[in-house]
């Protein structure tokens, strides 16, 4: 009998939880520990931050879920891992603290033979004075911080009906932020929804970011095969915001903010301010707070995980330059670079390097987009090492382990520019592969056959599909499987 | 300071039948179908 401890359930962790649980017998166990108490479908986030969907509708309690698979539930927070075991329990196990109101603080261990960091992102909010609900922005980063900020949103359409013009800022809270596709959504939706009430020449709109240019993504930008052309995501992106009349302010990295003003750095080193009278600003992410232990008890953290907080896991950290940078960097297994029995997954996994050309101000700030793994990759890998662990439970702990890396790995990015069944609008996107593999594909990176974009409201009608499937996915419905990462 | 406002004035607009295609219900469901068949391509040619 084997028992598997996962972290997290996110995306990644309980895309790994559901399939552990699918692939091994009876007598195996799977545990899932996290600290919420509902699973979230966070796309979806950016239509409860404009008040098209409530929480609920993203949001569904994990507990009957797993009652019904057979899956052990602890909703706790995982606080220390101790994969060689400690003088109080000689087996591998990881230390909890409950967060269930039924347990609240009190502390537990749990043994495992395999363990899954899924641990996801922490919301570094505090990395940027003034940054977050706690500070002076909004977010929606969470279905409660959407919910939040859809009720301020809805004041300042108010104010803009009484005929007082708002300025409204939409981006990213840090020079090392991630998840400008989320942003970019989110500054697109606010935009219909200001046409939708009639009051759009009222507000000043603004997308205010961290990369380079516009339709960077985190992903160093795209190039599109259309109609005999090659063409980039920063003209097509470009031509969006002409297109709705969103203005730009771009290589930004938030220092301060203050009520209602932004102060900011760019990448030629000037520093400015930025009034706003309406703010969602994402904050960068970093690695749960976990430490990490030997057998004697000597904190090996620094090991395990990255200065970050990410695991460590089978990628190579070597501080290269961009022009060294290759696909095979990437980690393809996740297993952690010190212990074979634990895997990183999803956002919690340190990457090797960004995807973007780093860049610095002269001032020494970095202003580059981290690299997303977000969706479709953070499924993707729970999957995968969830058929390794599986494999290795049922025939031996010498079975290869499966693969898939960001730089072999597809994925698709449905983008929303607006709701509506009839009058919605989306940017239906995909790359492949998700690491640009210069080797392989010299002239841009990536696939052109498979990588391309186009907008239109077919990619609302497939964004509003893939909420409600990957809704149907997570609850485990009949065939749940079938439905691809 | 960044030229993005500069750079977006110059981008080119959409044709007036560019945007009436991408609302028009049939175009879009034509769409909806090759989108979708061209995201299942891509996902299955990944290594997992």
């Amino acid at each position: 009998m084997a028992r598997v401890v996962v972290l997290g359930a996110g995306i990644s962790g309980h895309t790994a939880a559901l399939h552990l649980r699918r692939m091994l017998g009876k007598g195996d166990q799977v545990v899932v520990v996290s600290p919420n108490s509902k699973w979230n479908w966070i796309p979806s986030n950016i239509w409860v931050g404009v008040g098209k969907m409530t929480s609920d509708q993203v949001t569904f309690p994990l507990a009957p879920i797993y009652r019904r698979k057979g899956i052990e539930f602890h909703q706790a927070l995982a606080t220390a891992l101790y994969p060689e075991g400690s003088s109080d329990v000689a087996s591998p196990h990881v230390a909890i603290t409950y967060t269930d109101p039924a347990r609240v603080n009190e502390s537990a261990t749990l043994s495992y033979d395999y363990l899954i960091n899924a641990t996801g992102p922490k919301l570094n909010f505090a990395a940027t004075p003034g940054l977050g609900p706690d500070g002076h922005t909004l977010s929606v980063c969470t279905a409660q911080h959407a919910t939040e900020t859809a009720a301020r949103l809805a004041a300042v359409i108010e104010r803009m009906r009484n005929g007082e013009r708002q300025r409204l800022v939409i981006g990213v809270g840090h020079g090392t932020c991630t998840c400008e596709g989320a942003a970019f959504e989110y500054t697109f939706n606010v935009e219909h929804e200001l046409r939708a009430a009639g009051v759009r020449e009222m507000a000043d709109v603004t997308y205010f970011t961290n990369e380079y240019e516009l339709g960077d993504f985190g992903v160093g930008g795209m190039v599109f095969a259309q109609r005999g052309f090659e063409t980039t995501s920063k003209m097509w992106t470009e031509s969006l915001f002409r297109e709705r009349g969103v203005h730009a302010v771009l290589q930004a990295h938030v220092e301060m903010i203050e009520p209602g003003v932004i102060h900011y750095e760019q990448l030629d080193g000037t520093k400015s301010t930025l009034e706003f009278d309406f703010a969602m600003l994402l904050p960068p992410f970093r690695g749960a707070d976990l430490q990490a232990f030997d057998a004697t008890g000597q904190e090996v953290s620094s090991e395990v995980f990255a200065p970050s907080g990410f695991m460590k896991v089978d990628a190579n950290y070597a501080a290269t330059p961009y022009e060294e940078w290759r696909a095979e960097d990437w980690p393809s297994t996740y297993e952690s670079a010190r212990f074979a029995n634990v895997f990183g997954v999803g956002i919690a996994f340190a990457p090797p390097h960004q995807i973007s050309r780093p860049r610095t101000s002269p001032n020494g700030t970095v202003i580059t987009p981290a690299p997303p793994r977000t969706g479709m990759p953070s499924g993707v890998m729970g999957k995968t090492v969830a058929l390794t662990i599986a494999d290795r439970i049922k025939s031996g702990e010498s079975v290869a382990p499966h693969k898939a890396s960001m730089a072999t790995m597809g994925a698709a990015c449905v983008a929303s520019a607006g709701v509506g069944l009839r009058n919605g609008s989306a940017a239906a996107m995909t790359m492949y592969p998700v690491v640009p593999d210069f080797q392989r594909y010299p002239e841009t990176g990536r696939s052109l056959k498979d990588t391309f974009g186009e907008i239109g409201l077919a990619g609302h009608w497939i964004k509003y599909m893939l909420h409600l499937v990957f809704i149907y996915k997570a609850k485990a419905r009949p065939l749940w499987f079938m439905i691809p990462e | 300071m960044d030229n993005a406002n500069a750079s977006i004035a110059a981008a080119p607009l959409p044709t007036g039948q560019t945007l009436r295609r991408r609302k028009n219900l049939l175009f879009q469901l034509w769409r909806f179908a090759a989108i979708n068949v061209r995201m299942l391509t891509m996902i299955t040619k990944g290594s997992h």
